[in-house]
């Protein structure tokens, strides 16, 4: 019996495809998907914790984050400028605000709101404000947050996301998820930057509002323009649009309400300056 | 360059696929010339499925052959493939990485049987395993395991 093995040809068990061309393509089926539903996700998480009532929002923080704030001369004034400015603001009467300021040598230069209300401030921060009017902005900003909710949809909007996410990491494997998760993030700064664009603009008005003119916003963000000067990254990476968009927005609103730009501003009281002042100078 | 700093996770990524995809296609790739030569080489060694030889055949050794080997999959592949699994279709990356051990344990099998002085293997079976393949791991390395039972018939050297 004569048998035989033949050379069998290529090819058969084998696809030709280049693996870069299969790569491409399922890389962007898989990076549009997830950019869409990125999108409808973290509008509708947003717009269901908008929902959560203040009290349910208070109670939260007071459960997991905050403690009372430390007693200071500092805080108690920070705190007098805010419950000026919330009604300026239209902040509801039920939704209080309560203002912590952390006096930390690290010169940190940040001021933030949480859940409940609850808005830090930063002795670094307070170091380099110009004026009274400069110091009320960086508060109408962040009671604007608290007003419109957005600590609460920004946390909403992250929980959702990551659940979607670890549902996929169990059909894809870590890799891929942990590249959906990127592309996620970058949409949510695209959600956390319009945020912060609506907070300016009702921070403005209040400003306006309280103080005549709005050369405190001008000044603010003139001084924020100076401090990241070094820091040239695409507005697509950043949590909050360039400085100097922010204060392009807030001139050319400005001039389309007719609010002055320029005017007297009123100082800060020469005890805050000295008392957030350090031996060390101020960059 | 802060931006490549901050997000040092995405250049490890990226550095691993490229790794990843060129050494692995210049793996696969000599992996595959070294199959062709082998089986022109081994092409004497007749591999069959049936359980024995027909019963005409005068026999002079019997014994078990076995060819085993393991591949793991690199860090493209397996990016490609958890792609695949989100929108199903052909995993081409992994169809490559199966004939190449498929082939290769019967390399090896007719190779033990030509050391032997055999000229056929009958009997001839493949197993399969997957290293890893757990959720959120992906599979880490295949084993395919290729054995038969070795003959040699009377009146070749």
């Amino acid at each position: 019996m004569k048998f035989d093995n033949p050379e069998i040809p290529e090819g058969i068990n084998t696809r030709g495809e280049h693996p870069l061309r299969e790569f491409f393509w399922l890389l962007l089926a898989v990076l549009v998907t997830t950019a869409i539903i990125a999108a409808i996700v973290g509008y509708s998480a947003g717009w269901i914790a908008k929902r959560i009532p203040y009290r349910v929002e208070q109670q939260m923080a007071q459960r997991f984050f905050e403690s009372e704030p430390t007693p200071s001369e500092i805080g108690d004034y920070l705190q007098h400028l805010a419950d000026r400015l919330a009604p300026a603001e239209g902040l509801p009467d039920d939704m209080s605000i309560t203002v912590h300021y952390i006096d930390d040598d690290d010169d940190v230069v940040n001021a933030f709101a949480t859940l409940g209300g609850h808005l830090h401030f930063y002795r670094g921060l307070l170091a380099r404000l110009p004026s009274e009017d400069a110091l009320a902005m960086v508060i109408a900003h962040e009671i604007a947050h608290v007003k419109h909710r957005h600590p609460i949809m920004a946390l909403g909007r992250g929980v959702t996301l990551v659940a979607a996410v670890a549902a996929l990491s169990g059909v894809s494997g870590g890799v891929v998820a942990d590249r959906v998760t990127d592309l996620a993030a970058l949409t949510n700064l695209s959600f956390s930057r319009a945020q912060e664009r609506e907070a300016d603009v009702t921070a403005l008005r209040a400003l306006v509002r309280t103080y005549g003119n709005a050369a405190g916003a001008v000044a603010l963000f003139e001084l924020f323009a100076e401090l990241e000067q070094d820091r040239r990254m695409p507005t697509i990476l950043l949590t909050h649009p360039h400085s100097k968009d922010r204060s392009r927005e807030m001139r050319e609103r400005a001039a389309a309400q007719g609010w002055p730009t320029g005017g007297n501003t009123t100082p800060l009281p020469k005890w805050l300056t000295e008392a957030v002042a350090r031996t060390e100078s101020v960059q | 360059m802060e931006i490549l700093l901050q997000n040092n996770y995405l250049v490890v990524f990226v550095v691993l696929m490229l790794i990843g995809y060129f050494v692995g296609r210049a793996k696969e790739r000599r992996h595959y010339q070294s199959i062709f030569e082998r089986e022109e080489e081994l092409r004497r060694v007749l591999a069959f499925s049936s359980k024995g030889p027909p019963p005409s055949m005068a026999v002079e050794l019997t014994t078990l052959v076995v060819g085993d080997v393991v591949i793991s999959v690199d860090y493209f592949k397996k990016f490609v493939a958890g792609l695949r699994n989100l929108v199903g279709g052909p995993m081409m990356a992994y169809e490559t990485l199966l004939d190449r051990a498929r082939r290769e344990a019967l390399l090896r099998m007719k190779a033990k049987a030509h050391d032997l002085g055999a000229d056929m293997i009958f009997n001839v079976k493949l197993e399969t395993a997957s290293f890893g393949n757990r959720a959120g791991g992906g599979v880490k390395a295949i084993e395919v395991y290729a054995y038969g039972t070795a003959v040699k018939t009377k009146g070749v050297n």
